[in-house]
C-alpha cells in the first residue's frame, strides 16, 4: 500500500473557520498578560470603586474612567503584536499559498485576540457588579457603561491589529499601546473641561468627569451620549475593518504606485475589496454622524442631552420610597434608599441641633435628601429650608460648606462630618428670611457675627465643635473671631430653656441682622 | 589532494578591499540586528510628542495629573529601549564569541542616555512638571523594568511590564502613594526613589548583560 491509496480526490478538507479560530484562541498571547491586567484591575478599578458609595451608576463609572484605560492600552498593543505576526516573521509569501484567504487568517487572529480581551473585560465587569450588588441598597446595574466598554475594547483591538498589519515591526506594539494611553488621557482631559459645542471629543471619549454621587438615582442616567459613543466607536471599527480588507491593495499601491482603479478591480478577490470599500464608507459615515450628533449636545439638569437621540420619558424622576427615621424629639430624617447606609449617621448629626431649635418659627420638622444636580455656585443644589411646615432639603454632594458628604463610606463619618452637617442646617435656619427654594439655590448670604455666634453656641450645646475653618464671622471691620467665640461660649452656657426662650423672642431680629454681638445674653 | 593549496590568503573582492575595523563592524551589525536606528527614531518621536504635549497643553500644569502625560511618554521611551533587546538569531548567536555581553551592555546604556537626552531636548523651552531629574529617573527605572522583563518574555514583548508599571503609577499618582518603589510619584530629589530606580536599572542591566533576553527557536522577527 502506498500513500497514493489514501489520497482520495475531494477528501482533503480545509479546516473550518471555527477550528482556525479555536487554534488562535488557544495560542493567543493575551492570557499571558492577564495576570498583569488583573493586578491593574484590582488596584485601579476595584480599590477605586470600593471607596465610592455603593450606588450603581457611580460605581459603574469606574468601568469607563479606570478599567478601560488599562484594557485599551494592553488590548491595542497586544492586537498590534498579533496583527504584525506575518509581517514580523516575514511569512507573507509562505502563507500566501495556503487554501485560506488572507482576510480569513486575519479574521481568525483578530477574533482570537478580541475573544480574550472581551472575556477579560466582561469578567472584570462581573466582579465589579457582583461587589456592588452585595453592597447596594437600591437600583440595578447600568448597562450602558458595559456597552460603551465593549465597543471601546473592540475598537482599540481592531485599531491595534490594523496598525500591526500595515506597519509590522517590533516597535509597532509598544508605540500603539502608548499612543492609545495618550489618547485615553487626552479624552479624560477633555471630559473634565467639556462644554456644550466646544469639546466634542470630550463627550465622545469613554472617560467622563467624575459623576455626582447621586447620578442615576433621582433621574435616569441619560443614554444619549453613550449611544453616540457606541455609534462613533462602531463606525471607526467598521472603517478599520474596511482598511484591513484593503490592506493587500494598499501594499500594492505602496510598492507599485498609482493608478488605484486597476488595483481595486484586478484579480479574483474584487468582491472582497468592494465589501471593504463599503465597510470603510459606512464606518466613516457612522462616525461622522455620531460626531455631528455629539456636537449638538447640551447640558441639562439630568445630564448631557442630544436632541436627536433624546427620549423625553427619561427626564421623568425615578419613583422611590425614602428611607426615614424619627429622632426622640420627633425630627424626621429621610434619605434616598440608595443611601440607606448613611441614614443613621445623618440622623445622629441632625437630631441634636434640630432639638435645639424645635418649635421656633421656621424651624424644620423634617430633613429630606434631594437631587444634587442644579445650578448652584458649586454646580450643585445647596441645602436650604423651605415649605410649611419647614423642611430642610439637603443633597449628597453639598450640605452647607461640606462638599461630597455622601462620598466615602458611612463608617467614615467623623466629628467634622457631623459638625458640617449641623452647620448646613443652622446656616439655612439662621440666614436672613424668607427661605424660598429659588432664592436659597443661589447660595445663602454669609452669617453675621451674632448669627455666627448663635450657630456656634447651638453646635456646642449639641455636643459638637464648630468647624473653625468654616467660620464666616470676623469680617473686616467687624468683631474679631475671639469675640465671636467668647459670645458663643456665653450663649451656650445658658440653660436650654433660656436659650430657647431668647431665640423665640429674638429670632426674626437675629435673622435680619438687627442683633449685635453685644446684645447676645 | 592536500590542503597545501589553500594555505595562501583567499582573494578579496575588489569592493571589499578596504574594510572597517572588525570591532566597529561587529558593533554596527549588532546595532542593525537590534533595529537600534529605528529605536533611536522611536525615541525621537517620543521627545517630539512630549514637546507637543507641553506646547499645546495636553497635560495639566500642576497637581497629581501634571505628571501623567510625561510619565506615559517616558514609559514609551523605556519600552522602545526594551524592545531593542531582541535579537533575530536566537540561541545560535550565543556561541559566536565573547563580545555579545559587552555589546548588550553598551547598547542598553547608550540608548538609555540617548532617550534621556532626546526627551530633555524635547522639553527645552517648555515647563516640564518636576523637571528633568524626574524624567531621567523615570526613564532609568522603567528601562530597568523592561530589561528585566525581556529575560522572561523575550525582547519583543518586553514592553508589557513597563507599560503595566506605568499604568500602576498613574493610579499611585492619584492616590498619593509615597513608597520609594513607586518613584514616579516622588519629588525630584527624593533619595529613596532614586535608590529604587537605580537599583532596578542596575539589576536589570547586569542580569540582561550576563544572560541576555529570553530566546526561542521561533525568534526570527
Amino acid at each position: 500500500m502506498t500513500v497514493m491509496a489514501t489520497a482520495v480526490p475531494g477528501s482533503a478538507r480545509v479546516p473550518g473557520p471555527s477550528r482556525v479560530l479555536r487554534l488562535e484562541i488557544k495560542r493567543s498571547v493575551v492570557p499571558w498578560v492577564l495576570p498583569l491586567l488583573a493586578a491593574l484591575f484590582y488596584f485601579d478599578t476595584i480599590r477605586t470603586a470600593s471607596g465610592l458609595p455603593p450606588v450603581w451608576t457611580l460605581r459603574a463609572s469606574a468601568i469607563t474612567d479606570h478599567m478601560l484605560n488599562d484594557f485599551d492600552a494592553f488590548g491595542a498593543g497586544l492586537a498590534a503584536w498579533v496583527g504584525s505576526r506575518e509581517g514580523r516573521r516575514k511569512t507573507g509569501d509562505l502563507v500566501a499559498a495556503t487554501p485560506r484567504a488572507a482576510w480569513a487568517r486575519q479574521a481568525a487572529a483578530l477574533g482570537g485576540t478580541a475573544f480574550w480581551l472581551l472575556l477579560a473585560f466582561l469578567a472584570g465587569v462581573a466582579v465589579l457588579y457582583v461587589q456592588t450588588g452585595l453592597q447596594a441598597t437600591w437600583g440595578g446595574p447600568p448597562l450602558w457603561p458595559v456597552f460603551v466598554g465593549v465597543a471601546d475594547v473592540i475598537v482599540v483591538t481592531v485599531f491595534g491589529f490594523t496598525c500591526g498589519t500595515l506597519f509590522p515591526g517590533r516597535f509597532t506594539a509598544p508605540l500603539v499601546a502608548i499612543a492609545i494611553f495618550l489618547l485615553d488621557f487626552a479624552g479624560f482631559h477633555a471630559a473634565l473641561n467639556v462644554t456644550a459645542g466646544s469639546s466634542t471629543y470630550g463627550l465622545l471619549a469613554p472617560d467622563t468627569s467624575p459623576p455626582p454621587v447621586d447620578a442615576g438615582v433621582f433621574y435616569h442616567g441619560l443614554p444619549d451620549v453613550p449611544i453616540a459613543q457606541v455609534m462613533f466607536m462602531g463606525g471607526i471599527t467598521l472603517a478599520l475593518l474596511g482598511v484591513l480588507g484593503l490592506a493587500p491593495v494598499l501594499r500594492k499601491l505602496a510598492s507599485r504606485g498609482w493608478p488605484v482603479r486597476g488595483t481595486l478591480v484586478d484579480g479574483d478577490g474584487w468582491w472582497l475589496r468592494a465589501i471593504a470599500v463599503v465597510l470603510l464608507a459606512a464606518g466613516v459615515a457612522a462616525s461622522w454622524t455620531a460626531y455631528s450628533l455629539a456636537g449638538t449636545a447640551k447640558l441639562t439638569a439630568t445630564g448631557w442631552e442630544i436632541p436627536a437621540l433624546h427620549d423625553a420619558a427619561s427626564d421623568e424622576p425615578v419613583p422611590f420610597v425614602p428611607d426615614c427615621t424619627s429622632g426622640p424629639d420627633g425630627f424626621r430624617v429621610c434619605v434616598h434608599p440608595a443611601f440607606s447606609g448613611y441614614l443613621s449617621d445623618v440622623a445622629a448629626a441632625l437630631d441634636p441641633v434640630a432639638a435645639e431649635i424645635a418649635g421656633l418659627p421656621g424651624a424644620p420638622v423634617r430633613a429630606e435628601q434631594v437631587a444634587s444636580v442644579g445650578t448652584g455656585p458649586g454646580g450643585f443644589e445647596p441645602s436650604y429650608i423651605a415649605g410649611n411646615p419647614a423642611v430642610f432639603d439637603y443633597n449628597g454632594e453639598q450640605v452647607g460648606d461640606l462638599f461630597g458628604g455622601f462620598r466615602g463610606i458611612p463608617a467614615g463619618a467623623g466629628p467634622f462630618w457631623r459638625a458640617a452637617f449641623q452647620q448646613g442646617l443652622l446656616d439655612s435656619f439662621l440666614a436672613e428670611p424668607p427661605h424660598p427654594a429659588a432664592a436659597a439655590r443661589t447660595g445663602l448670604a454669609p452669617l453675621g457675627a451674632a448669627q455666627q455666634a448663635v450657630e456656634d453656641a447651638l453646635m456646642i450645646a449639641a455636643g459638637s465643635q464648630p468647624p473653625q475653618d468654616a467660620v464666616q464671622g470676623g469680617q473686616s471691620g467687624g468683631p474679631s473671631q475671639a469675640q465671636i467665640t467668647a459670645a458663643a461660649r456665653r450663649f451656650a452656657a445658658l440653660s436650654p430653656s433660656a436659650r430657647h426662650a431668647w431665640l423665640a423672642a429674638h429670632l426674626r431680629a437675629l435673622e435680619s441682622g438687627q442683633i449685635t454681638l453685644g446684645q447676645l445674653p | 589532494m592536500t590542503t597545501a593549496g589553500v594555505r595562501h590568503q583567499p582573494v578579496v573582492p575588489a569592493g571589499m578591499a578596504r574594510r572597517d575595523p572588525s570591532g566597529v563592524r561587529l558593533t554596527w551589525l549588532y546595532v542593525r540586528s537590534r533595529r537600534v536606528p529605528a529605536g533611536v527614531l522611536a525615541l525621537a518621536v517620543c521627545g517630539a510628542v512630549l514637546r507637543a504635549a507641553l506646547h499645546w497643553h495636553w497635560t495639566f500644569t500642576s497637581g497629581p495629573y501634571a505628571q501623567q502625560v510625561p510619565l506615559i511618554i517616558e514609559a514609551g521611551a523605556a519600552a522602545a529601549i526594551a524592545v531593542t533587546s531582541h535579537g533575530p538569531f536566537g540561541e545560535a548567536e550565543r556561541a559566536t564569541g565573547r563580545w555579545l555581553p559587552y555589546l548588550r551592555l553598551g547598547i542598553a546604556l547608550g540608548l538609555t542616555g540617548v532617550a534621556i537626552g532626546l526627551l530633555q531636548l524635547g522639553v527645552l523651552g517648555e515647563g516640564l512638571n518636576q523637571g528633568v531629574l524626574v524624567l531621567a529617573r523615570n526613564v532609568i527605572g522603567i528601562t530597568g523594568i523592561g530589561l528585566l522583563c525581556s529575560l522572561v518574555t523575550g525582547g519583543l514583548l518586553a514592553w508589557t511590564l513597563p507599560l503595566g508599571y506605568m499604568a500602576f503609577c498613574q493610579y499611585a499618582l492619584l492616590e498619593g502613594w509615597t513608597a520609594p518603589w513607586t518613584w514616579p510619584v516622588r519629588p525630584p530629589a527624593d533619595r529613596g526613589a532614586w535608590t529604587a530606580a537605580c537599583v532596578v536599572f542596575a539589576v536589570g542591566l547586569i542580569v540582561f548583560t550576563v544572560r541576555g533576553p529570553r530566546t526561542r527557536l521561533t525568534d526570527n522577527g
